[in-house]
């Protein structure tokens, strides 16, 4: 933990290189920040109300707000178990703590986040919904996701050093998560008997902090963040142990 | 800082050994080590890179190493930069180890020659804020001129050496480790270095050189070593380690490439 205080420099910088190379190379990179998110709303929102026929009142927000999160998860998990194996040969010669590879990853998908916000806000003020004080909150949220997020990355790019089939594992298992969690769909619509699944599924609630002020424009109840608190302090405690645990056996692996 | 009562050693490796555990089955993947595993069949090989090796060097020395490929000169020196754990006994290493990386490391190929000044000498584990004093420095020694703000992928690797030379010795570091990257420079810039290299020294740094090349061991080292299958066969004056060292591969080469074992 020291140590990595002590490379902030260096995770700043990591940070703004993985910018500058989505951004400044091309404005595509922008455009396909903004964009994708867009269409995949687009099209969940023609086969929902079209396929499967259920109305959910202000839907594109509710399923744009959710594939942010989302894409923001999947992302950083996916670029924080190539962040260590990129730099291979780094690690290989250097004594860099290694953290700080999956954590500039991390922030940059934070930022990433924010940007694509933008046109989220957009929507909101384009389908006549005044912007919330509750917006306010999402900060607060932004950080829980961002902590629970880094315990998953930190738990999972140590593996993908040890094994290079878990990036294609946690593929699936990634997927299987997407559909445990309402993203695109109501909890409503989840028949009684597999409710559960949905509920007791950590992710949810992680994403519920962050999708209640955009899309309910409330600041979600009280014990419901004190859970995802709780949940996000501990994703974050179990990744960064066994990241701990597994650190001094990377080099040998890489 | 440096105190004048009993010289402590830079480093100083008391019995270190180290082991690569290879597993015998190929486990390249999470699938097949759960088989594997469930099935008790795990088994290692052991490697040892470094076997119980014992070594002091003084703040200021200048330690050539030399052996084949695959001797553990690598290995030792990932020992010295903490980048691997010993296996067995102990690494005691005071100060900060720089170390010359091959052509490219740290370096990231997109960005300009400015921009990889930083991101080198924050790897190096240098703040910012050190780095923009020195910034100027670094450019004017590395002699790149308006190559700096173009990206390094248009670079020879002479313009790289370079500049990872520059960045490198901008500091003045307890333990300089430097390999055979930089003779790929111009005559000239090979100058440059070395007088860096000696005022380095006058300061107190100390020089690790691996090579392949006797010759540069010989003029730069006042020490030197030998390692073969990851024991230290020879420490001494470079003359005398060198004469046996090219002898045993002369007397290895004829009697048999493939098994090349030598009576000390």
């Amino acid at each position: 933990m020291k140590r990595l205080y002590e490379h902030s420099d260096l995770v700043w910088y990591l940070v703004l290189r993985d910018l500058r190379v989505r951004y400044r190379r091309s404005t595509i990179g922008l455009v396909w920040t903004l964009l994708q998110p867009l269409i995949m709303m687009l099209v969940l929102y023609v086969v929902f109300s079209n396929v499967f026929r259920f109305q959910l009142y202000r839907y594109p927000v509710y399923a744009l707000a959710g594939i942010l999160f989302w894409n923001f998860f999947q992302q950083s998990i996916v670029a924080s178990m190539n962040s260590l194996r990129g730099n291979a040969a780094i690690l290989q010669k250097l004594p860099v703590p290694k953290a700080v590879f999956p954590v500039a990853t991390v922030i940059s998908g934070v930022v990433n986040l924010c940007l694509a916000l933008v046109p989220l806000l957009a929507i909101l003020v384009a389908t006549g919904q005044p912007l919330q004080p509750a917006l306010l909150f999402l900060p607060v949220s932004i950080l829980l996701a961002a902590l629970f997020t880094l315990g998953a990355g930190l738990l999972l790019s140590p593996l993908a050093v040890f094994f290079s089939d878990v990036v294609e594992l946690v593929g699936v298992v990634m997927m299987l998560l997407m559909y445990l969690t309402p993203i695109f769909y109501p909890m409503a619509i989840v028949p009684e008997q597999y409710r559960w699944m949905v509920r007791y599924n950590p992710i949810r609630s992680v994403l519920e902090v962050f999708r209640d002020p955009i899309y309910y424009g409330k600041i979600p109840p009280l014990p419901h963040v004190a859970v995802t608190v709780v949940i996000s302090l501990v994703a974050l405690a179990i990744g960064a142990l066994a990241f701990r645990r597994n650190s001094d056996r990377i080099p040998f692996y890489i | 800082m440096p105190t004048l009562a009993m010289p402590r050693p830079v480093i100083d490796l008391r019995e270190v050994s180290l082991c690569y555990r290879l597993a015998k089955q190929k486990i390249p993947s999470f699938k097949e080590y759960a088989l594997h595993w469930m099935r008790g069949a795990l088994t290692y090989e052991q490697l040892w890179a470094l076997r119980e090796v014992n070594l002091r060097v003084d703040r200021g020395e200048s330690l050539g190493i030399v052996g084949r490929n695959g001797a553990g000169k690598s290995t030792l020196l990932k020992v010295i930069s903490s980048v691997l754990p010993p296996t067995r006994g102990k690494a005691l290493v005071h100060g900060r180890v720089a170390p010359m990386l091959e052509l490219g490391t740290g370096f990231d190929f997109e960005l300009t020659g400015q921009e990889n000044i930083f991101l080198n000498a924050l790897l190096l584990g240098h703040p910012k804020r050190e780095i923009e004093q020195r910034f100027d420095r670094i450019v004017d020694f590395s002699g790149l001129g308006d190559f700096i703000r173009t990206p390094i992928r248009n670079y020879s690797s002479g313009m790289l050496s370079r500049l990872a030379f520059s960045v490198l010795t901008a500091w003045t570091p307890d333990i300089l480790v430097l390999d055979e990257s930089l003779a790929v420079g111009d005559v000239h810039f090979v100058k440059k270095c070395e007088e860096r290299i000696g005022e380095l020294q006058a300061h107190g740094t100390t020089l690790l050189l691996v090579s392949h090349m006797a010759e540069a061991v010989r003029v730069h080292c006042r020490r030197c070593i030998w390692l073969e299958s990851g024991c230290l066969r020879a420490d001494g004056r470079p003359d005398e380690v060198l004469d046996i060292y090219e002898e045993s591969s002369a007397v290895a080469v004829e009697a048999d490439p493939g098994e090349a074992t030598i009576s000390a």
